[in-house]
């Protein structure tokens, strides 16, 4: 015990660094959403509904707004390009039907923490490139 | 223009051939014509002479001008198709550059799947030559995975490892092992997290998360990793992504409670080293006794990993992963383990990735072990020279630096166990799931037993 210090500090801090990133994801449900509404809502203090959670709708009312700050939204293309060769090579969408993509998606969005929302852009872009 | 020209020219003619006609009748007509009319008509003739002339040479001004148009017009569309044609070039460019180097697809087989029962996964065979030995086949593995998806958000998965070995040289034979690779209930509560139940794959490092057959480019696995880390543990995960940017960046995570290593001791008091059960679930004494379980106290884990994607094919994901819990409640002796590891995209064709490895156990006979080691492994692949070489492009390269340092003795303040490995190596792409790969390791140790080797490798994702 006396000559592990530095192994149990390592230990320790990956914890409480979990243990913060959980409370995040709790929280993240919740307080995520709102919070890219403000972030993007906030400065054009014009906009009238800034109780819509809908991001795509918000970032249409941007440029409106005449907002520099613009929110890309990545499509399903980019992200799957960005994902699905990192861990092996590319899986290609003719390789497998729509149906099969769906259970595939669950899988790759577990297996490589992906979060929902750009699973879901994957899934479409696979699906309306599969193999059928 | 040239036609009202022409008509024009064709009246007047007309209107003077009447003129001259006229000028000509016989002197019946004449006599009935004055001088004053007469020198009226000439004039009148005259000037539509003149205006003829002048008529006859604006049109050849308008002519040349005509001309002139029509070169530029020429000259403009010329300009234009060379214009489209950088366009399209530069597009076909930017979509080249862009594109992932091609590989050759696999036939989609509709038939062997149904919509949400799946089986996939991976089978190779081995070929290796020790040096020292003879060369053989080495081992076959065939390694199926099955997902079931019930609805939107629960999944099923499990992995079974079917491997057939040589027995080492000494006893005669093969053996052939059956394992549960991993069985684990996915459910998935919001976009951020995910609950894991079952037999996981434990999150330290990415290694064994990320090392299935067709998924890994060297045949064998970083020693430390097989030699200091449980791989699997029987327990319950949460986990999950939260995107933290506009690009695509997210924080991965990982927390999970697992049974952990366990003592293979048979009398229930002794916490000797070599007790260690890496793999131990729940270190059940073997003499059949169930309640003297030695294992009363489960593992706790984490990772916490950044990926941050600066555009497609290029990005970096590190992350800190950690794992302790007490492997033998007898001596109150922890394991634990600390892991760091990084993965590098640069483009379509580069990658490298590595892992330091470092745990710690205590035990009744020598005190605390320290055991560590560490890998970096690159690959490279040839097709982003653009050498338009189909065999070439097919090729990666890869390397990979290794190192295991075991049983450390606090009394003289080494380790007792230091192997160094230096691995070169190719992988072919049949296609992107069929994989020939070729490596030699150089082998640097102070145990006589580890020999430099060269493995073939032949496996297919499915
Ligand atoms: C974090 C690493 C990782 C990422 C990122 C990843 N995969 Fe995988 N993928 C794996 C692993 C590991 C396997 C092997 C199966 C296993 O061990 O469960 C696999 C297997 C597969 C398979 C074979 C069938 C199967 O499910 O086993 C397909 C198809 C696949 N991945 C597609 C994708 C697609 C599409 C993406 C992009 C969203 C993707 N993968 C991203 C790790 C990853």
């Amino acid at each position: 015990m006396k000559t592990s210090k530095p192994l149990k500090v390592l230990v320790q801090t990956t914890f409480a660094a979990a243990v913060a990133t959980v409370m995040l994801g709790g929280l993240a449900s919740t307080t995520l959403f709102s919070a890219e509404t403000n972030s993007v809502a906030a400065p054009p203090k014009t906009d009238p509904a800034p109780a819509s959670t809908n991001s795509a709708a918000v970032n249409a009312k941007a440029p409106e707004a005449e907002q520099p700050v613009l929110k890309h939204q990545l499509t399903g293309a980019e992200l799957y390009s960005m994902h699905c060769n990192r861990c092996h090579p590319e899986r290609y969408p003719t390789e497998r039907t729509a149906a099969q993509w769906k259970t595939i998606m669950l899988h790759m969005q577990v297996r490589a923490n992906i979060p929902g929302d750009q699973a879901r852009l994957i899934l479409q872009y696979l699906q309306d490139n599969s193999g059928r | 223009m040239k036609k009202t020209m022409k008509t024009l020219c064709g009246i007047l003619r007309l209107m003077l051939a009447g003129c001259v006609i006229g000028l000509a009748l016989p002197s019946r007509v004449a006599a009935e014509v004055s001088d004053a009319d007469f020198n009226a008509l000439k004039e009148t003739v005259q000037k539509l002479g003149e205006q003829v002339q002048n008529l006859q040479q604006s049109n050849i001004v308008q002519q040349q001008t005509h001309a002139q148009d029509l070169q530029q017009i020429q000259q403009l569309q010329q300009k234009l198709t060379e214009t489209q044609q950088i366009a399209t070039n530069a597009e076909q460019k930017s979509i080249e550059a862009s594109m992932t180097q091609p590989m050759p697809r696999q036939p989609i087989d509709e038939a062997t799947v149904n919509h949400n029962f799946m089986m996939m996964g991976d089978a190779e065979f081995q070929y290796a030559k020790i040096a020292g030995q003879h060369g053989a086949f080495l081992q076959a593995d065939f390694a199926p995975i099955f997902l079931y998806r019930g609805g939107d958000n629960i999944l099923f998965e499990a992995g079974f490892d079917t491997t057939l070995a040589n027995n080492a040289p000494g006893s005669g034979g093969y053996t052939t092992t059956f394992n549960l690779s991993f069985a684990q209930l996915d459910y998935v509560m919001n976009d951020y997290m995910t609950f894991a139940g079952g037999e996981l794959i434990l999150p330290l490092g990415t290694y064994t998360e990320r090392g299935a057959g067709w998924l890994n480019k060297i045949p064998d696995n970083p020693l430390a990793v097989d030699a200091l880390l449980p791989g699997t543990g029987l327990g319950v995960e949460l986990r999950g992504g939260i995107p933290v940017g506009n690009a695509g960046e997210s924080l991965n995570y990982e927390v999970y409670v697992v049974n952990g290593p366990g003592s293979s001791d048979t009398t229930g008091t002794s916490g000797a080293a070599g007790n260690l059960d890496l793999g131990g679930n729940v270190g059940v004494l073997s003499d059949g006794s169930t309640v003297a379980n030695l294992h009363g106290h489960p593992s706790g884990g984490a990772r916490l990993g950044f990926f941050v994607p600066f555009k497609p094919h290029y990005d970096l994901e590190v992350g800190v992963s950690g794992q302790s819990g007490e492997w033998d409640d007898a001596g109150n002796h922890l394991w634990s383990a600390g892991v760091l590891d990084a993965a590098l995209h640069l483009g379509a064709s580069f990658e490298a990735k590595g892992e330091y490895i470092a745990t710690r156990y205590g035990s009744d006979d020598i005190g605390t072990h320290y055991q560590q080691g560490w890998f970096v492994q690159a690959g490279y692949k040839l097709a982003g020279l653009d050498l338009e070489l189909p065999l070439i492009n097919n090729l990666e390269i890869v390397g990979r630096y290794d190192s295991l340092h075991g049983i450390y003795d606090s009394a003289d303040n080494a380790f007792d166990f230091k192997t160094r490995r230096y691995t070169v190596g190719y992988v072919y792409y049949f296609t992107n799931t069929l994989l020939f790969e070729g490596d030699y390791e150089f082998l640097n140790s102070n145990d006589p037993s580890q020999a430099d080797q060269f493995i073939l490798q032949l496996s297919l994702g499915f």
